[in-house]
């Protein structure tokens, strides 16, 4: 899953010497959190956030002015005083992991995209991100999660996979991930069916261990892992 | 004693799912059967299966949904829409019988010629979507009933209560912008069931913000916390919209002998929930009380479950 794919294309984008409270009422009127600086041949430069517009504005409960009136005061204050220079920006040929990966190291909302001459040609946010991730998770597919653990030797899948088909069951995905006892995994089947039982039964019988919904894979995971 | 009516009909046992299919054609046998031994079909006003005119169906499915459903059983073809979805070439027909045999008992019971009514139907319908099969239902018998109360006898506030262990997104997402149908469903927790819908931020879209409620029970929890959430939430939540009419999704798979689900709902369990609304129809409802199958799938434990269930109607 390529970000060309999961970024708006056509960000809203603010000039370098616009003032705050240009930018405090384009991000209000579109509801957006973050403006790409680039210059008049759309070469990013920066980016601004909310959160730096905020920082730079004194509080309102401490001065008892309205908004505007200290916007007004304020609104000396160009965008290129405030905003990040040289912002991690992604490629359009980056994918989904890297961006999520990307998400947890650098904790920024949205990156803007870049291509190689680093004009701006999109912006994706956490907001995208996530929509992408639970559409490969499937998690809006309607079907049931199984949970199997297996023995971390080569071939488990395979007599899963085969056990699985033989009672006519289709898959929606399959995830197969660490677990918490050593030399072991756990497999994740999503699977689209609502008849369960038979499946469940027949891993059973295989000798195989379905973890009980409630003791949940996520509760025992190694803290900091 | 209450003016109580059973739907069933031995055409209703055409819709062939093949062997091992959890809904088969012996849920039915089961469910009469334990109705039968328990002494009651004197006590009730049997309803025949009728075809349902299309026109009917046409305010719940898209017409396009019904000629695709149509062609798929005449063609031979084994499912439909999802892999699970086992058709015959008898299942448009059956599907047809099971909606109008639930409209003639809606008919019965608002002309007072019955109290309430427990419609023993298949295939069942709250999973089914405007277009689309799902989870062994075609037609969604219970929304196609509510919008032929509000069309036919102009009743404004519709009452769906849904206790089978499955959420039924289909019902949810029909009448999710309508404020006027409340659809309260108690399922076994999205993550752990099938489909995957009914969590508790789902509350209703535009209008009909409000007027859709999830309770999601976690697997392994049974009659305490079905207990509890009944009093403290479907009680006073039903008693709030004050519906004229109150239609059940009746599923019995949330029972512990059940294994659909990881739910552990005790036969007295099931009773006592029924009492619950049956006391809330009473009330509000004026005891117009519609109750139609859905799951319930251990052969075992249906006969007294349906028993139970009718009783309680007979006795509402």
């Amino acid at each position: 899953m390529f970000i060309s794919k999961i970024m708006s294309r056509n960000a809203v984008t603010i000039d370098i010497n616009a003032d705050i409270s240009q930018a405090r009422e384009i991000m209000s009127e579109n509801n957006f959190r973050h403006l790409p600086v680039v210059d008049d041949s759309n070469f990013l430069i920066g980016i601004v956030t909310d959160r730096d517009i905020r920082s730079v504005l004194p509080s309102s409960h401490i001065t008892g002015d309205n908004g505007m009136e200290v916007l007004k005061r304020f609104s000396g204050i160009k965008i290129k005083d405030i905003m990040t220079k040289n912002p991690v920006a992604l490629s359009p040929l980056d994918t989904l992991q890297d961006a999520l990966i990307l998400l947890q190291k650098e904790r920024f909302g949205a990156f803007p995209v870049i291509d190689e001459q680093k004009k701006l040609i999109g912006i994706v946010s956490v907001r995208d991100l996530l929509r992408e991730f639970i559409n490969v998770l499937g998690l809006e597919e309607p079907g049931t999660l199984l949970c199997i653990i297996v023995e971390n030797k080569l071939g488990q899948m395979k007599k899963i996979v085969d056990a699985i088909t033989e009672e006519h069951v289709s898959f929606g995905s399959v995830l197969v991930s660490r677990y918490w006892e050593k030399g072991k995994r756990a497999v994740f089947p999503y699977l689209l069916t609502q008849n369960i039982a038979p499946v469940k039964r027949k891993l059973k019988k295989m000798g195989y261990t379905l973890l009980d919904p409630m003791d949940w894979y996520m509760d025992h995971l190694p803290q900091n892992d | 004693m209450k003016k109580t009516g059973l739907l069933y009909d031995e055409r209703y046992l055409r819709h062939d799912t093949g062997p091992n299919h959890p809904e088969s054609p012996q849920r039915l046998k089961a469910i009469y059967q334990g109705i039968k031994e328990a002494g009651l079909l004197p006590k009730l006003t049997l309803i025949q299966a009728r075809r349902a005119d299309l026109k009917w169906i046409e305010t719940i499915h898209s017409k396009n949904y019904i000629k695709r459903f149509e062609v798929a059983c005449g063609s031979g073809n084994s499912t439909f829409d999802y892999p699970d979805n086992q058709i015959c070439a008898e299942t448009f027909e059956t599907a047809l019988l099971a909606v109008g045999g639930i409209l003639d008992a809606v008919q019965l019971i608002m002309t007072d010629k019955l109290d309430n009514v427990f419609c023993a139907v298949r295939p069942p319908g709250h999973h089914a979507e405007y277009d689309k099969a799902l989870g062994f239902c075609y037609f969604n018998n219970v929304a196609i009933a509510a919008r032929y109360l509000q069309i036919e006898w102009g009743i404004q506030r519709v009452g769906i209560v849904d206790f089978d262990v499955h959420h039924g997104n289909g019902t949810q997402h029909l009448f999710e912008d309508d404020p006027t149908v409340f659809y309260y469903s108690i399922h076994q927790h999205p993550t752990f069931a099938f489909p995957g819908t009914g969590r508790v931020f789902e509350t209703g879209d535009g209008e009909g913000v409000g007027t859709t409620r999830n309770y999601p029970v976690l697997p392994g929890q049974g009659d305490k916390e079905y207990q509890g959430l009944v009093e403290r939430d479907l009680v006073p939540v039903l008693s709030a919209f004050s519906p004229e009419v109150i239609l059940v999704s009746a599923g019995f798979d949330a029972h512990v002998d059940d294994d659909m689900s990881d739910i552990n709902l005790s036969t007295q369990g099931y009773s006592r929930i029924m009492q619950r609304i049956a006391a809330l129809a009473a009330l509000y409802s004026d005891g117009r009380l519609i109750s139609v199958l859905e799951g319930g799938y251990c052969l075992k434990r249906l006969p007294e479950l349906a028993a139970n269930h009718v009783n309680i109607l007979l006795n509402a």
